[in-house]
């Protein structure tokens, strides 16, 4: 009786002592922005912004303002563009590399979740029309689309809907284009154990962080950063990709209008009349050559190819990879456009 | 589609089998020990394993009270990264034939460590349980609302790369907040119980989940 009573006395001294030093501190909100996550384009005017289609994107451009434009797409949904700016260097070999995220990503202005009620698709259809227009110099001027997972996604959606506007497409792995295709492979790419770290990693912080509205975008793009981990399946031992902020609502609405429409990016593809570049990695296991040559089966003039020595992210990701591999092959394909 | 988890939907899905864990009591049984320990696994935010130990402090009739201590912790290649301590006290607040109800009030400290951050928490778990109980079996509902009343957040370098202004410390208020509701049920042998328990979990705004929305548990008991 009286050991219990001593327990109980300590915790309750520990629970006092906690509680009294967190509140001496200076208080800290999570909904803050630049706490926990980095302040996005809207909070901080400091950072390079484009105003496009009713929306303030995080967005740069480098090289020669009139040459081959190539637009950067990177992957999430949800992501940012920080992972590829290797592709920055393309702007060396002369050409416009332009890179954004995308709405309600890294670190574009956010919207709430009834923003994405209709067709978010459509939204980021027409956000790209809107960064194509803002950069482009005269309607000769040559656009390139450069997507990586989701970002190759969008592209192929893109490029079906409005094969006019763009002249070429580079694609790094995109996962499906029709709703089950992507559905396999997320399916096959994230092979949860139900005793591994990963899992209990993604699930054990719902206890710790909560919202009180589906809007509070500081709080759920953090709690989508604590979900990171390494994937071995897509990407071996490599270390985690670099990034500015996750965008959990963005990421959601995709995802459940994908669920909901069956969605099929592949649309249209059929007549798009451009040779398309198509990239696949050596380490990624659920990304065998059997998968490239069944996604890229879609596009009439399509050229297959295997980045050796790294994963998912690498293709891009990797400076040896991007250099040596990727950068070659994407800068010969665009000069016989 | 990087090498991140976006999506909860999966999760939920993989996870709809599992069955986690808390200390189940027959108020029927007529036992009179005073100790008992207990050991248990399931899910609650996550694979849990579990260990407990409780304390009768009330002989009382009309108020049987316990005070208890558990230990919790989910599975995965570092096993104590991630934990949870509950300390706390429950007691049968009313009688009626063979229906009773009690109310149950936990402190709680909690740890979570991933390659980004690590986070500390003092939070509160305070639960009520009505049901049937007979001396050899017993059925329940339970409902209760767990909050996650201060929490302490140390980023990590790999976290401080990628955005060096993180800000660390306490964060208040509050900033978690699950309520849940499920059934209970166990069956006496001697000094023996087993008992299991599941339920649901909602967040405090009523709209959205965690990515694992059930809890349940599968727990033995032994008093001495």
């Amino acid at each position: 009786m009286k050991s219990s009573k001593n327990v109980w006395a300590w915790f309750a001294c520990a629970l006092v002592a906690g509680l009294v030093f967190g509140s001496c501190k200076k208080q800290r909100l999570m909904n803050e922005p630049g706490n926990l996550v980095p302040k996005t384009v809207d909070k901080d005017p400091t950072l390079p912004s484009i105003s496009v289609n009713g929306a303030l994107l995080h967005a740069e451009a480098y090289g020669p303002a009139d040459s081959t434009l190539v637009v950067a797409l990177h992957g999430g949904p949800g992501g940012d563009y920080r992972y590829l700016l290797n592709c920055k260097d393309l702007a060396d070999a002369g050409y416009r590399v332009v890179f954004y995220d995308q709405r309600g990503s890294g670190l574009s202005q956010r919207f709430p979740k009834a923003h994405y009620a209709s067709k978010p698709v459509d939204l980021m259809y027409d956000d790209l029309s809107g960064v194509i227009a803002h950069y482009r110099t005269s309607p000769t001027q040559k656009v390139v689309l450069l997507g990586h997972s989701w970002g190759a996604i969008l592209a192929t959606g893109y490029a079906g809907r409005y094969p006019t506007n763009v002249q070429g497409l580079v694609l790094c792995e995109p996962g499906g284009l029709k709703w089950a295709d992507i559905v396999d492979y997320v399916g096959r790419s994230r092979a949860f154990k139900y005793f591994g770290e990963f899992l209990n990693n993604a699930t054990y912080s719902d206890q710790f962080l909560t919202v009180k509205g589906e809007d509070e975008h500081e709080t759920l793009d953090y709690k989508m950063l604590l979900l990171t981990g390494r994937n071995e399946i897509t990407d071996g031992d490599s270390e985690p990709i670099d990034f500015w902020r996750d965008g959990a609502v963005i990421s959601d609405a995709l995802y459940s209008y994908g669920e909901a429409s069956k969605i099929d990016f592949s649309e249209g593809i059929g007549n798009f009349p451009k040779p398309v570049l198509f990239f696949n990695s050596a380490i990624n296991k659920a990304y065998p050559d059997s998968w490239m040559q069944k996604i890229g089966s879609v596009y009439p003039q399509v050229q297959l190819r295997t980045i050796a020595g790294v994963g998912h992210d690498g293709i891009v990701a990797d400076e040896n990879a991007w250099k040596n591999l990727t950068r070659p092959q994407i800068i010969n394909y665009l000069k016989a456009l | 589609m990087k090498q991140y988890l976006k999506q909860g939907w999966i999760l939920g899905i993989l996870l709809l089998p599992c069955v986690a864990s808390s200390q189940n009591i027959n108020w029927e049984n007529p036992a009179t020990e005073k100790h008992q320990v207990y050991i248990g696994a399931g899910a609650d935010y996550g694979v849990v394993y579990q260990l407990g130990y409780a304390c009768k402090i009330s002989k009382s009739k009309r108020f049987p009270a316990l005070l208890h201590v558990e230990y919790s912790f989910p599975s995965g290649n570092k096993l104590f990264d991630d934990y949870k301590v509950k300390l706390g006290g429950q007691v049968r607040l009313l009688k009626l034939g063979h229906f009773q109800f009690t109310a149950k009030v936990d402190g709680v400290f909690r740890r979570f460590e991933n390659d980004f951050a690590r986070l500390i928490n003092f939070g509160s778990d305070v639960s009520g349980v009505i049901g049937y109980y007979r001396p050899k079996w017993f059925m329940a509902a339970e409902t209760g609302f767990d909050k996650a009343i201060v929490t302490n957040f140390k980023h990590s370098a790999m976290y401080r790369k990628q955005y060096p202004g993180a800000q660390g410390g306490w964060y208040e208020p509050a900033t978690g907040g699950n309520f849940y509701y499920g059934l209970q049920g166990g069956v006496s042998f001697g000094r023996h119980d087993f008992s299991l328990r599941i339920g649901r979990v909602l967040v405090q705004d009523f709209k959205s989940k965690p990515l694992l929305p059930y809890y349940g548990a599968l727990s033995y008991l032994i008093r001495f």
